[in-house]
């Protein structure tokens, strides 16, 4: 019978594989089971559904010629209206009512009044800090600075100041004398810190100002007087070595200078100490006045552009970047932030607003946009730990390439274990630092990079693309979005993970792309030059510049 | 009996012969299974999920009369109609629109006259389609309140994909 010995067959056939089991056997049994079982177990779900990450942007149903379709956000989906303001409430109010949009003065009032949601953190708010130095870090009162807020104001508009240059380095005076603006209705003129003479005067004079608060010892106050003739009056900031010295002197060679100098410590510590405690009232208050910036294009021979910033704009970019953060990873009461990027560039202003208004402590230093890297910059206080930090994409990339090339000196066993870390982000839970690349002549970080410098860091990295003429950020990187990207606009994964790309636009700005120069839209895909539209851009509209396309995944990219 | 002794003796020689090799085939398939799933769980990354393509966007066309009028369903066209100027993406509503469909006469033509009186006669329609547009002044308030109804719902519900001119009026803005 061929069933029976064919069984017969199978059962000797089975017994005798099983009968060769010895003490190997036992211990790749083993190994295998263990292994199945800690992948059963140490196996962790990815932050976000990977479908997400796959399309992270919408294009438009209709485009016209000439143009590619518009892309906006998932989370702002075409046919509602973009982001444009923070939902203000009054305090009282319920959490349903439907808040305003809010204005630079709400932001304040907010940091002030402390978190508002129910919940363990009500009423909590964040610490204001200056680091001096590298040993010395000063804890600032709220309703100190709120004094100082409106003793300033007051001063500047009771003497008829119309439009104030702020020439300060990151400090706490930069904030204070930028929201003494907001609330006396005066003009506010961001200038970048720590420009050559001629630049300085040029920026005074496009932006019409007609007082400047500047730092003691940073202002060329005689040669400003002689060359720009509509300079009025001057705020010195002391620091505390120069306080002995006579700071009211006005320039020489005018009897009847028209500048009129006093200074910050004159003007906070000479009112009594009970003036200036209550902001001006929320009622009847006038329309926000507006935030003149200079955009530094980075080229050394280049001007500086100037943009008029309504607080509309502002707003609707502070709005943007607090709804790109996931809800589970919100800003609070316990984060520290640090702009390792001067304030006077409208990315690191928007996201330092942003962290004021949800309660976020905010340190201020005055070295660490001048760093080199990342660890100068945090190296300024080693007592603070930042959870935020805004750097710059030249700093990043020189942490990054030490630390690569410290790798290539160690052992393999360390590089080995590197690109196992690389392969399996996520990192630290809390941590996270954002990177701006501004479009043209920065240095451009790949993802490579970046999954380098989320594994040396232990943080996550979210990558911005900013322009002049829009408050915040174009377009920027999820916060979970891990991935190694090529530069083959076909292929998505590539370990070479050489190309970079900006992410998807925010909740305010929507992105599309203008033939220009023979790079056209077509049915593979959409390229030419970014124009950028939405509530937080200058004129509602602004051309980058440059070309990029878009990916397959729907995240821009520009080409060089 | 003879078997079963036969199998012990048979078994206890080939115990004793694989005691401690590392090659038996039992080893060997184990190893084989344990090697995969140490690739497959350690060092394989998952490919990436594929998202079929968006369709592309449809471009936004200046149309003149004659140039709508193909666009009604038939010859596998898709089916548009202008509204004040506007000219909507009606192929989801094949069914009323379409061919054969009760409003099939708007299709590839200006409704303009047609919903503001809310008839689907020949004589809503322009007749001469190298003319000028229906400018619709005879029309009373209460026909423009339907107009302006039924264009709002066009917007809601369908795309405008382009804008209808007078012929000889397309390069204008």
């Amino acid at each position: 019978m061929g069933l029976a010995s064919l069984l017969v067959a199978l059962d000797e056939g089975v017994t005798g594989l099983f009968a060769q089991w010895n003490l190997w056997t036992s211990i790749l049994t083993t190994a295998l089971v263990g292994l199945l079982t800690y992948q059963l177990v140490a196996r962790r779900d990815p932050d976000i559904h990977p479908f997400l990450l796959a399309r992270q942007a919408q294009g438009s149903p209709v485009r016209y010629p000439g143009e590619s379709p518009v892309y906006r956000c998932v989370a702002a989906p075409h046919g509602m209206p973009l982001n444009a303001g923070l939902n203000v409430k009054e305090p009282g109010a319920s959490k349903w009512a439907r808040g305003r949009d809010g204005d630079l003065r709400d932001i304040w009032r907010q940091a002030v009044a402390g978190v508002s949601d129910e919940g363990p953190d009500k009423g909590a708010t964040g610490r204001l800090l200056t680091v001096l130095g590298t040993d010395k870090v000063v804890d600032h009162s709220l309703d100190a600075l709120t004094r100082h807020i409106n003793l300033v104001g007051r001063h500047l508009a009771d003497h008829g100041a119309r439009r104030v240059a702020i020439y300060l380095p990151n400090s706490i005076e930069l904030l204070v004398a930028l929201f003494a603006c907001a609330f006396y209705d005066l003009e506010a003129v961001l200038v970048p810190f720590g420009k050559p003479d001629d630049a300085l005067i040029s920026m005074l004079r496009r932006s019409s100002s007609d007082t400047v608060v500047t730092a003691s010892g940073a202002f060329p106050l005689d040669f400003v007087a002689k060359h720009y003739p509509g300079l009025r009056r001057l705020v010195w900031v002391l620091d505390d070595g120069s306080r002995h010295l006579d700071w009211n002197a006005v320039p020489e060679g005018a009897a009847t200078s028209p500048v009129a100098v006093s200074t910050w410590q004159d003007v906070v510590n000479g009112s009594p100490a009970a003036a200036g405690r209550e902001l001006p009232p929320l009622r009847d208050q006038k329309p926000p006045s507006d935030v003149v910036v200079f955009w530094d294009g980075g080229k050394p021979d280049e001007e500086e552009e100037l943009v008029r910033f309504t607080a509309a704009n502002l707003i609707s970019g502070v709005a943007a970047q607090l709804a790109a953060i996931p809800t589970s990873q919100r800003l609070g009461p316990r984060d520290l932030f640090l702009p390792a990027d001067s304030l006077a560039s409208t990315h690191a202003l928007v996201l330092t607003l942003a962290a004021l208004f949800s309660n976020a402590s905010v340190a201020l230093s005055a070295a660490a946009p001048r760093a080199d890297d990342l660890a100068a910059a945090v190296r300024a206080a080693p007592d603070l730990r930042p959870t935020v930090l805004v750097a710059t994409p030249a700093a990043l990339l020189k942490t990054q390439q030490d630390a690569a090339a410290a790798r290539r000196r160690s052992s393999p066993f360390a590089r080995l274990a590197h690109a196992r870390r690389v392969r399996h982000l996520p990192a630290a839970p809390h941590l996270r630092r954002r990177a701006r690349r501004r479009p043209g002549g920065r240095p451009r970080l790949s993802t490579a990079a970046l999954a380098d410098l989320r594994v040396l860091t232990g943080a996550r990295i979210v990558y911005a693309l900013a322009a002049a003429r829009v408050a915040g950020a174009v377009a920027q990187t999820g916060l979970y979005d891990y991935r190694l990207v090529g530069e083959d606009a076909d292929r998505l994964e590539d370990d070479a993970g050489s190309g970079s790309h900006f992410g998807p636009p925010l909740t305010s700005t929507e992105v599309l792309f203008r033939d220009k120069d023979g790079v056209r839209s077509d049915e593979t895909g959409s390229r030419g030059e970014i124009i950028v539209r939405g509530p937080c851009v200058a004129g509602g509209e602004a051309a980058l510049g440059v070309l990029g396309r878009m990916r397959k995944d729907n995240t821009i990219a520009c080409y060089v | 009996m003879d078997y079963v002794e036969q199998r012990v003796a048979q078994a206890a020689s080939s115990h004793e012969a694989t005691a401690n090799t590392l090659l038996t085939p039992l080893n060997g398939l184990l190893l084989a299974a344990l090697l995969y799933v140490a690739y497959a769980f350690l060092f394989r990354k998952p490919p990436p999920p594929e998202v079929p393509a968006e369709p592309p966007a449809t471009v936004f066309r200046t149309f003149t009369p004659r140039t709508l009028l193909p666009y009604n369903g038939e010859n596998g066209m898709p089916v548009y109609l202008a509204v004040r100027g506007k000219v909507f993406d009606v192929t989801r509503g094949r069914n009323f629109y379409g061919p054969g469909g009760p409003y099939s006469n708007f299709a590839g033509r200006d409704a303009s006259r047609g919903l503001a009186c809310g008839s689907f006669d020949e004589e809503m329609l322009t007749k001469d389609l190298d003319g000028p547009l229906d400018t619709l002044e005879d029309l009373g308030p209460s026909e423009m309140e339907a107009l302006g109804g039924w264009e709002e719902r066009f917007e809601e519900k369908y795309l405008v994909v382009g804008r209808l001119v007078a012929a000889g009026e397309e390069k204008e803005e």
